[in-house]
């Protein structure tokens, strides 16, 4: 990716053809690019999920649950979910050193905030295993392999299909009286189960406000044009679970509910339509696993 | 709205190759083309850029063709950074205002430079550059302005120095901005392009191409001041022309077949953008994005240019 600079001139082109609903690359303002999308790719991970858009960004996520102790000043009933993302610095120029740290800091934040708010959707106190003790901490570390802009939203629809593509160990917890208990794993695999209220997840919408319209999935050149960023954490009710503004342009009351409703229903198509994909590959999967041929996912193989 | 998930595809099998060697017949005549994956043994001849030595054979260290000189071999990859050559065209945005030059950035190792004393500028193609001039640079270039010009030479360090003395090289608007891998870019007599469909296209060789409106030609001498003169300070103007909403579909078309193009790591010069368009006329614009789409117009692209 080339230096994050822009020409007046392409600003004044970008901004009038999201004017004219044309974008440079002929997507209209409320078209996503197409989403290649695989779970599963790593094997070392609980649960792992990769997601492209269009020809560049480039997202994968692993999910990895671990035993760890509950936190002392909350109820001592709940798992906890830790973020971490980070840009890698083959996606571009601007990743190199300390570069990427303000945007893996920004971008951690907004999935840690989305994740292990009450909105989160995840079951948290279901991963509590003792007490006051013990809990499944839920690790959610997102790599970013090629940048061409939305990042975000790239993140959190892998972070949804990884999730999706979690499974956790059982386990089987003994009361050895006198207050003191003791657990024990469960090795049979078939017996895990994903984390409860992963389908609750919700996915962020990124609104780049251009001019006096705003666009999704934006384009590095777009992005670079945005006036005011809207991101917009949806879940599969189309409820708002989240609500973010970046950048140093206004965005007035009015265009800011229409801002917020578009991305409600554009959030729960998509998720809508992540679900189906999902599903759709976890059929075929299981399908081609019944019939004795040799699955293997394509990860990097991928064309 | 529009969303479409896919799944991964596994990439093509390889085609089946000729028994006696790499060596393929094209209208009677030989060529040589010598692909090879890292890591293949290619001779025992002198390494050069591109290989490493293992005992004393010669391994090829990036996927690329062979490139021979005598008894030095070397390999040149296909995915690289720009490698200049004078004379070459190259658009370049600039990242840099230094003391009497521009810092352009053309997809290279280092930064290109592009010296105060190499541009036209308004007022008297000859006269001599002044201290006010270095003052007001950036009314002529500023940061991330885009602009097409020539590579003039090298300095020690292997940096690239650009010129835009003709009135060809100049900053550019009206259109909209892509990037391919440099390797593809085909050098041709020349890389100013007018597409039959109304669209300016300038495939610099560094990879950068710019895909813009037509523009007429430039006024003529106003009140007396002479066409050269006006032409000159158009040269520096960061102004859009008005732009209908027909010539931006053609324009995002033009830009969606090169992408396409080098998505399928097809060569790219003027006839085959123009074949490709064709064959995407059927499509709606935001349609070439689809992986599908970009096959059939490729392939049918790449029929109609070995048929000619």
């Amino acid at each position: 990716m080339p230096a994050p600079l822009i020409s007046p001139s392409e600003r004044d082109y970008i901004t009038k053809s999201v004017q004219a609903n044309l974008r440079a690359d002929g997507r209209t303002r409320l078209d996503y690019r197409q989403i290649v999308l695989e779970t599963g790719l790593i094997s070392q991970t609980s649960g792992s999920a990769r997601c492209r858009l269009g020809e560049g960004t480039d997202v994968l996520v692993g999910v990895k649950v671990e035993i760890g102790q509950v936190d002392i000043d909350s109820a001592g009933n709940r798992g906890k979910v830790v973020c971490n993302v980070e840009c890698s610095p083959s996606a571009s120029q601007q990743f190199e050193g300390r570069g990427a740290d303000e945007l893996n800091n920004e971008l951690t934040q907004a999935l840690e905030r989305v994740l292990n708010g009450a909105q989160g959707g995840l079951n948290l106190e279901k991963l509590c295993i003792i007490q006051g003790q013990q809990c499944w901490v839920v690790y959610i570390d997102a790599i970013i392999l090629d940048s061409a802009g939305n990042l975000l939203d790239a993140i959190f629809i892998a972070t949804r299909a990884a999730l999706f593509n979690t499974r956790v160990p059982k386990t089987i917890v003994q009361d050895l009286g006198d207050g003191q208990f003791e657990f024990e794993l469960l090795d049979d695999v078939e017996s895990a189960e994903r984390i409860e209220g992963w389908d609750h997840v919700p996915i962020g919408i990124t609104l780049n406000k251009i001019g006096s319209r705003y666009i999704i999935d934006a384009t590095p050149l777009e992005e670079l044009c945005t006036e005011a960023k809207l991101v917009v954490a949806v879940n599969r009710k189309g409820h708002l679970c989240g609500l973010q503004k970046s950048a140093d342009g206004g965005i007035e009351p009015s265009l800011l509910t229409e801002m917020v409703q578009t991305a409600k229903s554009l959030g729960q198509s998509l998720i809508k339509q992540l679900d189906d994909q999902l599903e759709r590959e976890e059929i075929d999967f299981n399908a081609r696993r019944a019939r004795g041929e040799h699955v293997e996912k394509l990860g990097f193989f991928a064309a | 709205m529009q969303v479409q998930f896919l799944s991964p595809v596994p990439p093509p099998p390889p085609e089946p190759q000729e028994e006696d060697g790499d060596v393929s017949m094209v209208d009677g005549e030989s060529v040589g083309i010598n692909p090879v994956t890292p890591g293949q043994a290619i001779a025992t001849d002198t390494q050069g850029h591109g290989t490493y030595l293992e005992g004393s054979t010669v391994h090829s260290s990036v996927a690329g063709m062979i490139d021979r000189v005598n008894k030095l071999i070397s390999v040149r990859p296909l995915k690289t950074r720009y490698n200049a050559e004078i004379g070459d065209i190259v658009v370049g945005r600039i990242t840099e205002v230094a003391q009497s030059r521009w810092k352009v950035d053309v997809n290279g190792r280092q930064d290109a430079v592009l010296m105060l004393s190499s541009v036209n500028l308004p007022g008297g193609v000859q006269r001599r550059k002044s201290e006010s001039d270095q003052l007001q640079m950036r009314t002529f270039f500023s940061e991330g302005d885009l602009l097409v010009g020539e590579v003039q030479s090298f300095y020690a360090d292997g940096a690239t120095a650009l010129q835009t003395r003709t009135l060809k090289y100049c900053k550019l608007r009206n259109g909209t901005f892509t990037c391919v891998p440099p390797a593809l870019v085909q050098r041709c007599k020349s890389h100013f392009h007018t597409l039959p469909c109304g669209v300016d296209v300038i495939l610099g060789l560094n990879g950068y191409i710019w895909v813009s409106k037509t523009t007429e030609k430039l006024p003529k001498g106003v009140e007396g001041r002479a066409a050269e003169e006006v032409e000159a300070e158009m040269a520096y103007s960061n102004k859009n022309e008005p732009i209908t909403d027909h010539e931006r579909e053609t324009i995002a078309r033009v830009s969606n077949c090169i992408a396409a193009l080098a998505r399928r790591f097809m060569y790219i010069n003027d006839s085959i953008i123009v074949y490709a368009y064709e064959a995407s006329l059927g499509f709606a614009v935001s349609d070439l994005l689809q992986l599908q789409v970009i096959r059939a117009i490729t392939q049918e692209a790449s029929a109609k240019a070995a048929m000619s």
